[in-house]
């Protein structure tokens, strides 16, 4: 059995707000190999957005391990996990969070950038019209409809070939139709580049698509299919 | 909706939108309330001094009218006269060495003499306090009071004894107060007083000797002195002397006062303009965060006009309530001042409220808040209800209306209108105007062509490089805000710093290069052979030059009375009051004859002047053309034979009207000489010079030079500190701008985060991008800051410019300075921010 890309043991989030100590995240294991796809089901505030921050180094835990790509998470401090971001992770947000004052190819180039990649604008250009925007790339955000401000986000998490995808509610702000065209593109980028996928959803069929499904309750995740915890 | 209902709307939703409070309008009122402040508190102050002025202009006079006459006391008439209206006292000043009896060390002194009636208004006091009448003239011995550097620089106390001319006097205190001493910026040497029957034993009154002979009147009613003068005046016609009446007490320090009010008014509207930028960015923000409850209201059924009336009426409050607290802190000053170091005051100051200048700079400030808003406001009322289905808002400019356009402008124009208007000097406020408006266009220009470039810089390798460069065109940027308002003020600040440079560089490194080492005064016709045979056999002399000279006044330009000639502003010094006058048979060799011919040396025809050429220029004469000069109570007409170019600044012996022989040799007069040697030598030839010829007064160039440079830095003092506050207020600006933009910055800064940004990144991309900004900024300043200085030197003040590269340097670093500071706390903030609590906020 191959290595896993995601190792998550026993992690617990707690955040202090205002009314005092929430408990997030309690005590999630899960295990995914490379290359597989998973959704991660649950209502509102079981959780599942803090785990993909989990994931990515944007949020610490309080206790556990997370392990991505042979990184532990815990070990590493804020420039190392944007270091680590920038090389394996790529992340799509349910608002698109797209910088309104770059165009499409700016906003594709970034993390490339931050790599130090020689020529970013040759590859965005090249992310953005796989999503079939090659006609839009000196367009601003404001001037695209929500799901070719999704594509382009979606151009930008595929275009540094990450080798874990993280998406959280990817087409929660977008009508079926859209929603499902930016679905598409989505899984086949993934097959494309082989990338393991991560999928926040509510949405039952979407999260029918990934091979596996687990499910988030009050802070604990529990197999859909599959083993968990 | 009519406009009734337009406003009573407009103002429903004003009020809702100021539940909120003040948040956001920081920088919109401190800008105003700074620009508004600079220009009450200095038209203020200036009203406040003129008050003070008018109060004590008996005082300051010495009476309710002075008659002032050169060289020759009043005659008996004039007296008689005089005595029949009021209560007469008479004082006579002059320049002289007072001498060290035991070790003949000379001191250049400002001598007064007084009579018994002296003074008519105000109080002498004295440390001690003395019966000064009584001690000037004891029986037993001669007295005199002092200002105090008198004692500390011949090194005598209370007591000692001192010599004028033949006389000995006992110094018998030390003055503290004098009311009628002329409020100057500088003198040539302390006070020494004494009385009239003083003076004549010293023996320093001779035929054509510089004295000063002033009779003061008390009337009965002070209010009844014009139509003393025009009496006088009709009785004693031809007279030649010179009538000021209370309220011309102190005409050069109320024209000193004016002036500095103007400059200094027109930089604080230069503040002012450049807060304009402040509130500019702050409404922006203001409506930029408004744009979805606009469009909000817009699905809901208000019109654009409603919009637009609302936000302004809110701006104008606003406005009125920042250029009020400007008012307020602006109009206290003078009562402050008084309060906290009156006595220290070069004027006198009598506090209050003056309405005139209060409400010019209100209308100022809320010209400025109008000027500044409009284009936001008309761009608001054009927001469009998509916004809200689109999520983000329509980036690039947009057209806010020609309506809006014209109203800009038309405002510009009442507020360029105003500033000229209200000003002493319309044609300088005028030029200042239309140079502050060219700084804006280059400025403007400059900005957006130097962001726009920045997509042509070939893009660094380095992510935070690039994206510092990248966001300084980056749509939103506040870039152009940044190089406008630190650019305009850094730029007020070096010109004014370069002036000041170029005028020090002027007076100390270049005027003793050339200038005469002494000035000696009061030489007198019979002791010029001698002198001339003294000066020559000192040790190191370079260049001597003597002129005989008289004091006349110009009465006529080309047959015109000079109060009916119309005069230009920049010679209106030559026909206030007396002038020196002097005339030669050859000419010397120095003299530049630019126009006409001069006179042959054996020349004895009708008489002629020569006059520099800037004064003939003034004066709107030419060759050929007449002026009247009365001298000593007599009227001579000489016609112009030619003109002379005269650079005044070598400060060699020179005069403004030099006339043929034969027209005042049988006048009574003196002679002022001039003396070039070496430093070494100074002292020899002051000490030589001073002990055979007592009565002469000699001035040190040196000293004199040191005076001048102190006052000057005293002036450029207050000057510079309103040039400092038009970059404080830029700072402001620029504060604001990046506030402003601060929302957008820790969006940004969580996205490149996610993106896989380290801090250093994001920090390296902020301080490039600010960085970039200072330097420009900083550049462009320099450029038209020097160019800016090398007008007014060149143009204004006709003298020669220098660059100074240490005032460059140092302003483009402060620049940089300023501009990556802010950048830096800006950044820091949004640095602080955790991506994940953001990300959750916004999702």
């Amino acid at each position: 059995m191959s290595e896993p890309l995601v190792n998550i043991v026993d992690l617990h989030l707690s955040l202090v707000g205002g009314a005092g100590e929430v408990n997030i995240l309690r005590g999630v294991n899960l295990s995914i190999t490379k290359g597989e796809t998973v959704s991660v089901l649950g209502p509102s505030g079981a959780g599942k957005t803090t785990l993909l921050m989990a994931l990515s180094g944007l949020e610490k835990p309080t206790s556990g391990q997370v392990q991505v790509a042979g990184v532990d998470l815990t070990t590493i401090d804020e420039d190392g996990l944007a270091r680590f971001r920038r090389e394996h992770v790529g992340i799509v947000f349910q608002s698109f969070h797209l910088i309104p004052t770059m165009t499409a190819l700016e906003n594709v180039s970034l993390p490339l950038e931050f790599s130090g990649c020689r020529n970013p604008e040759q590859q965005a250009e090249e992310a953005l019209t796989k999503a079939g925007l090659g006609d839009r790339i000196n367009h601003f955000p404001g001037e695209l409809s929500g799901g070719e401000q999704q594509r382009v986000a979606l151009a930008r998490a595929f275009v540094v070939k990450p080798a874990l995808l993280l998406a959280d509610e990817p087409t929660g702000n977008l009508d079926r139709e859209t929603g499902q065209i930016v679905m598409n593109l989505l899984f086949d980028l993934q097959q494309e580049h082989g990338t393991t996928l991560v999928l926040v959803t509510h949405d039952e069929i979407l999260a029918s698509r990934c091979e596996r499904s687990v499910r988030m309750i009050d802070g604990c995740l529990r197999e859909e299919n599959g083993a968990g915890s | 909706m009519n406009s009734t209902s337009t406003i009573a709307q407009a103002i429903r939703l004003v009020r809702r939108e100021l539940r909120g409070g003040l948040r956001g309008f920081g920088v919109f009122l401190t800008c105003l309330f700074l620009g508004v402040f600079a220009i009450s508190a200095i038209g203020s102050f200036t009203e406040s001094a003129k008050a003070g002025l008018l109060a004590d202009a008996s005082a300051l006079l010495g009476g309710d009218l002075e008659i002032r006459l050169a060289h020759r006391e009043l005659p008996t008439e004039g007296i008689s006269f005089l005595t029949e209206q009021g209560q007469l006292s008479h004082v006579a000043t002059m320049r002289t060495m007072v001498v060290d009896i035991d070790n003949d060390k000379r001191v250049l002194a400002e001598l007064k003499a007084v009579d018994s009636s002296y003074p008519l208004y105000g109080k002498i006091t004295s440390t001690p306090q003395l019966n000064i009448h009584n001690e000037l003239d004891s029986r037993d011995e001669l007295g005199a009071l002092v200002e105090a550097p008198m004692l500390s620089r011949l090194d005598k106390k209370i007591g000692d004894k001192v010599k004028v001319g033949d006389a000995e006097f006992k110094i018998k205190g030390v003055i503290t107060t004098e009311p009628d001493r002329t409020v100057r910026a500088f003198n040539l040497g302390p006070r020494f007083m004494i009385s009239l029957d003083g003076l004549d034993a010293t023996g320093l009154i001779q035929p054509g000797s510089l004295i000063y002979h002033a009779y003061r009147l008390r009337l009965p009613n002070r209010e009844t002195v014009d139509q003393l003068k025009a009496e006088m005046q009709a009785r004693f016609p031809e007279a030649g002397w010179r009538v000021r009446s209370w309220r011309e007490a102190a005409p050069r320090v109320t024209f000193f006062l004016d002036r500095m009010n103007l400059n200094m008014t027109l930089i604080g509207l230069c503040s002012l303009l450049v807060g304009g930028l402040g509130v500019s960015g702050a409404v922006r923000g203001y409506l930029d965060g408004k744009i979805t409850h606009i469009a909000t209201m817009k699905c809901l059924g208000a019109p654009g006009k409603l919009i637009f009336t609302a936000y302004l009426l809110q701006i104008l409050f606003l406005g009125l309530l920042g250029s009020t607290a400007g008012l307020a802190a602006g109009a206290t000053l003078p009562y402050v001042l008084k309060q906290l170091i009156g006595t220290h005051l070069p004027v006198p100051m009598t506090p209050g409220i003056h309405w005139q200048v209060l409400a010019v700079a209100a209308l100022f400030g809320l010209l400025i808040a109008l000027i500044f808003s409009l284009k936001s406001l008309g761009l608001a009322r054009l927001v469009s209800p998509s916004v809200l289905f689109r999520g983000y808002s329509e980036s690039g400019n947009r057209n806010p209306g020609t309506a809006v356009k014209v109203s800009i402008i038309i405002s510009a124009m009442i507020l360029a209108a105003l500033a000229i208007l209200t000003s002493s000097d319309q044609r300088l406020a005028f030029w200042f105007i239309s140079g502050a408006s060219l700084c804006f266009v280059i400025f403007r220009f400059a900005s957006t062509t130097i962001v726009k470039l920045t997509h042509l810089i070939p893009k660094p390798t380095n992510p935070s490089l690039r994206l510092g460069l990248g966001n300084i065109h980056r749509r939103g940027s506040p870039a152009g805000s940044a190089l406008f308002s630190l650019g305009l003020g850094l730029t007020a600040l070096v010109t004014v710093m370069l002036v000041q440079a170029n005028l020090d560089d002027k007076i100390n490194e270049t005027v003793p290069n050339e200038a005469p080492s002494f000035f000696f005064l009061d030489l007198q016709s019979n002791q010029v052979e001698s002198f001339e045979e003294t000066v020559r056999n000192l040790p190191g002399l370079t260049k001597f030059e003597r002129y005989p000279t008289l004091r006349g006044r110009i009465t006529a330009i080309a047959g015109k009375p000079v109060t009916m000639a119309k005069v230009a502003e920049e010679v209106r010094w030559a026909v206030r009051g007396d002038r020196f006058l002097s005339y030669a048979k050859e000419k010397a060799p120095d003299i530049k004859v630019v126009a006409g011919e001069w006179w042959p040396s054996d020349y004895a025809g009708e008489p002629l002047v020569s006059i520099t050429a800037d004064l003939a220029k003034g004066f709107g004469v030419g060759i050929g053309d007449t002026l009247t000069i009365n001298v000593l109570g007599r009227d001579v007409t000489a016609r112009i034979s030619s003109l002379r170019e005269v650079d005044w600044s070598t400060l060699d012996l020179n005069f403004a009207l030099l006339f043929s022989p034969g027209v005042l040799e049988n006048a009574p007069q003196t002679n002022i000489a001039s003396i070039h040697v070496p430093a070494e030598h100074e002292e020899t030839a002051f000490a030589a010079i001073t002990k055979q010829f007592p009565n002469v007064s000699a001035i040190s160039t040196r000293e004199l030079l040191k005076n001048v440079s102190q006052t000057l830095e005293r002036i450029g003092t207050a000057f510079r500190s309103m040039a400092g506050l038009a970059v404080l207020i830029g700072f402001l600006v620029l504060a604001g701008a990046v506030s402003a933009d601060q929302h957008r910055r820790i969006h940004d800064a969580v996205i490149f985060k996610v993106c896989g940004a380290t801090r250093f990144d994001i920090l390296g991309a902020f301080a490039a991008e600010f960085l970039f900004l200072g330097l420009i900024a900083g550049g462009i300043s320099a450029i038209v800051g020097s160019l800016a200085a090398m007008g007014i030197l060149k143009g204004l003040m006709k003298i020669s410019f220098t660059l100074h590269p240490g005032t460059i340097i140092t302003t483009i670093l402060t620049g940089v300075a300023l501009t990556v500071f802010l950048g830096l706390v800006g950044t820091w903030r949004a640095l602080g921010h955790k991506p994940a609590s953001y990300l959750r906020d916004v999702n």
